[in-house]
């Protein structure tokens, strides 16, 4: 039974912090004068075309990386996203360099969830639902939503339209390229970030339209993933089924490691799929 | 089962569509196989087990599995009656089970509501105090909705809240208007705070609050809102019993209160009637035997004029206690003495007090402290005698023979102060406040000297006509002291 007042919590009246709050509108800036710069200079044919492969794989899933930092930075207790966002983007780019210069260089890649596992162990990921302790359940639920999608998808594309599953060392690379970039800068951005942040003013179910469509229009846009029209509208349907799941997970879990499992699951059965 | 536990119902019903779609599988590319629409059973199961998220999961599995065979169908056959069939099947089975999902859903929303609106009239109509009903509602509340539940209702100029977090009792109280918050912590989930306002006649007379982590949706805030006049009606009513029972009670004991009153009135006039008898039958014997002596017999002048003076004080005493009779009688109509006032020198009129009470014997006990120059009082000469003759004689009545009496005056700012004290047994202090009580007698006192219960009654509306006051200490063991104060001639 409580009969007097408590003296008002000035942090908890200020949330949830803005939509936008956070964003690091300045190193979006800089990446994309990067981007444009390389792109010139590739068209004006004093760099090779590798080097915007190199610029755009650094400047896509940093930046969204970069976001998703500098949101989880306005969470108490505040920090400097800069530095550790330019540590992720730099990682990115040597690794994507050394898998142009070299396949077995995408090993690189792998650089990155270790810079997150720090940043992690430092609890500065907290924010994004990445914390220390990892949830079991969640997790295994994770591994077998990757599973299922993952196995379906490869079942429906070898009894559909007859593509064979390959183990080659480009599958490696690829893996390698989900493990570093596409699927940590996806689930930071568009569920640890973007749905975390919408469903603290959305309903869950606007929350995770919302994230679903930007991460289908993330893979649209992507030059670096399958553009064959059987694959789009295949990937469409698992791609959006993949993002409310780990948007659901993330939800009743309050973490982001099994969306991570669930994705790096699934992409890497993607992966194995391979036209005859 | 499938109903209490989510998640093995799910695997089971799963586990279902996939031995459908295996069974499904035989049949070739150009024809449909009948076993599809066994894929129904699952969907209806799920849907109606548990609802809509079981019937559009089930209906998802069962599409995901019949796509790839209904996609070879399509490029084997074309996009014919065949195909065209099985993709009416599928897309049935996907308005199905979400459809009936919801309905199931949402018809056990409503008997959780229903219940929940059961379970709030139970609670309130409970007899207990407010605050103690509150916590028991709260605690139901927060069973029934899986939520943190705070009730703040106003008492008056203060707030009854039964809650467990001070930030929801402060937002209670900021946001007794209403209002919704989608984020209310900073956790990893999201905590939904809706307040709703309870309102009776259209003023707010609290506020419910309902803060969980999860989804509160907006068929749900509606149901909050409806809720929340369940509840402001249902308080309201137990606040009006509450407070029926309340004045039926003061009712009760103001006629108890009243009834021991008239019962005790009753009981001190029936005393006082069997001692006015024998008061006024003393001096009349005393009146009946002298004259009868008188009549009857020859006595020498001297012993005439002794039994005229027995009979002559016995008739000053009768009419005194006749005096008494009509002064209560007045004071009990409410109507003040009859005064004419005058200046009265207030030495002389203690000595001629003292000289009323029973002669040299009464008078050797009293001493009398009053100083020469002391301001006469404006008093009506014949009420100060009887009120002095009356503290007088009570002083002398109830103390031991062999101890004096002493009445003393003092001027005291426009006011003449008399005091009188007596080394008697004293007045015991349950007593004391009702010495002044028309009828009343200290029980010690009955028995010891007589009395009509009526003396210290008279003086006090006597002093009070003369608008003096008076009052009384006293000691058991050591003795009591009477004071009055007197208006000083100006």
């Amino acid at each position: 039974m409580i009969t007097s007042r408590s003296t008002p919590d000035a942090a908890r009246s200020a949330w949830p912090p803005g939509l936008l709050s956070g964003t690091p509108g300045n190193l979006l800036g800089v990446l994309v004068a990067s981007l444009a710069c390389c792109a010139a200079l590739v068209d004006a044919s004093w760099l090779p075309s590798s080097a915007l492969r190199v610029v755009t794989v650094a400047v896509a899933h940093g930046g969204l990386v970069a976001i998703a930092f500098g949101w989880a930075s306005t969470t108490p207790p505040q920090w400097r996203p800069l530095v550790p966002s330019a540590i992720f983007i730099l990682i990115l780019a040597l690794a994507a360099a050394g898998a142009c210069w070299d396949p077995r260089a995408a090993i690189f890649y792998l650089a990155s969830p270790l810079w997150l596992a720090v940043l992690v162990v430092n609890g500065r990921l907290a924010p994004l639902g990445l914390r220390g302790q990892m949830p079991i359940s969640g997790t295994l639920l994770g591994l077998a939503t990757g599973l299922a999608l993952g196995g379906h998808l490869l079942l429906a594309a070898a009894g559909t339209f007859g593509y064979r599953v390959r183990t080659d060392v480009q599958v490696l690379v690829a893996i390698a390229y989900d493990v570093g970039a596409n699927v940590p800068s996806s689930e930071l951005f568009f569920r640890g970030a973007l749905f975390n942040r919408l469903q603290r003013r959305w309903s869950f179910a606007a929350a995770v339209t919302t994230a679903t469509a930007g991460g289908l229009l993330r893979y649209l846009v992507d030059p670096l993933l399958p553009k064959a029209p059987e694959v789009i509208v295949g990937m469409l349907l698992y791609l959006t089924l993949l993002g409310v799941i780990n948007a659901w997970l993330l939800w009743w879990s309050g973490s982001l490691v099994p969306g991570l499992v669930s994705a790096l699951v699934f992409f890497a059965a993607y992966r194995m799929v391979a036209a005859v | 089962m499938i109903r209490g536990r989510p998640a093995v119902g799910l695997l089971v019903l799963g586990a279902c569509v996939v031995a459908i779609a295996l069974l499904a599988a035989d049949t070739g590319p150009r024809s449909a196989s009948p076993w599809r629409h066994a894929y129904a059973l699952p969907v209806l199961a799920g849907a109606l087990a548990l609802g809509v998220v079981g019937g559009s999961v089930t209906a998802l599995a069962a599409l995901m599995t019949q796509a790839p065979m209904l996609f070879v169908r399509v490029e084997a056959v074309g996009l014919g009656a065949v195909a065209l069939d099985e993709l009416a099947s599928a897309a049935m089975l996907l308005v199905l089970g979400p459809l009936l999902g919801s309905c199931v859903t949402e018809a056990r929303r409503q008997r959780e509501r229903y219940a929940t609106v059961l379970a709030v009239h139970e609670t309130l109509a409970d007899e207990r105090p407010l605050a103690h009903i509150l916590d028991a509602l709260r605690r139901r509340l927060n069973d029934r909705l899986a939520a943190e539940v705070t009730l703040a209702v106003r008492d008056g100029e203060r707030w009854i809240v039964a809650g467990s977090d001070a930030h929801l009792f402060d937002r209670a109280v900021d946001h007794a208007a209403g209002e919704f918050l989608p984020d209310a912590a900073d956790g990893p989930r999201p905590h939904r705070r809706l307040s709703v306002p309870l309102c009776v006649r259209g003023e707010t007379m609290g506020v419910l609050t309902v803060e969980r982590v999860g989804e509160l949706p907006a068929g749900e805030r509606r149901a909050l809102a409806a809720l929340a006049l369940h509840i402001s009606a249902a308080l309201e009513n137990a606040r009006l019993v509450a407070r029926q029972r309340r004045f039926a009670d003061e009712l009760a004991d103001k006629v108890r209160a009243a009834t021991d009153r008239l019962e005790a009135l009753d009981r001190a006039k029936s005393v006082f009637v069997a001692m006015a008898s024998h008061e006024l039958r003393t001096p009349l014997t005393a009146l009946v035997g002298y004259s009868e002596l008188l009549a009857t017999r020859e006595f020498s002048p001297g012993e005439v004029r002794r039994q005229a003076e027995i009979m002559r004080r016995q008739t000053r005493r009768l009419a005194g206690i006749i005096d008494d009779f009509l002064d209560l009688s007045r004071l009990e109509r409410g109507e003040a003495p009859p005064l004419r006032l005058a200046e009265v020198p207030v030495g002389p009129a203690l000595a001629g007090a003292v000289e009323l009470l029973g002669g040299p014997q009464g008078a050797r006990r009293i001493v009398v402290d009053c100083a020469p120059e002391l301001t006469p009082v404006r008093a009506d000469p014949h009420a100060l005698e009887r009120i002095l003759v009356n503290l007088l004689s009570n002083a002398l009545k109830y103390s031991p023979t062999d101890t004096m009496v002493t009445v003393r005056a003092r001027a005291s700012t426009g006011n003449v102060v008399i005091a009188v004290e007596d080394a008697g047994r004293g007045i015991a202090p349950d007593a004391l406040p009702r010495v002044f009580e028309p009828y009343f007698r200290a029980p010690d006192a009955v028995g010891r000297a007589p009395g009509s219960g009526l003396g210290l009654a008279m003086v006090k509306s006597l002093v009070e006509a003369h608008e003096g006051r008076i009052h009384v200490e006293s000691e058991v063991g050591i003795g009591t002291r009477v004071t009055l104060q007197l208006p000083a001639v100006p």
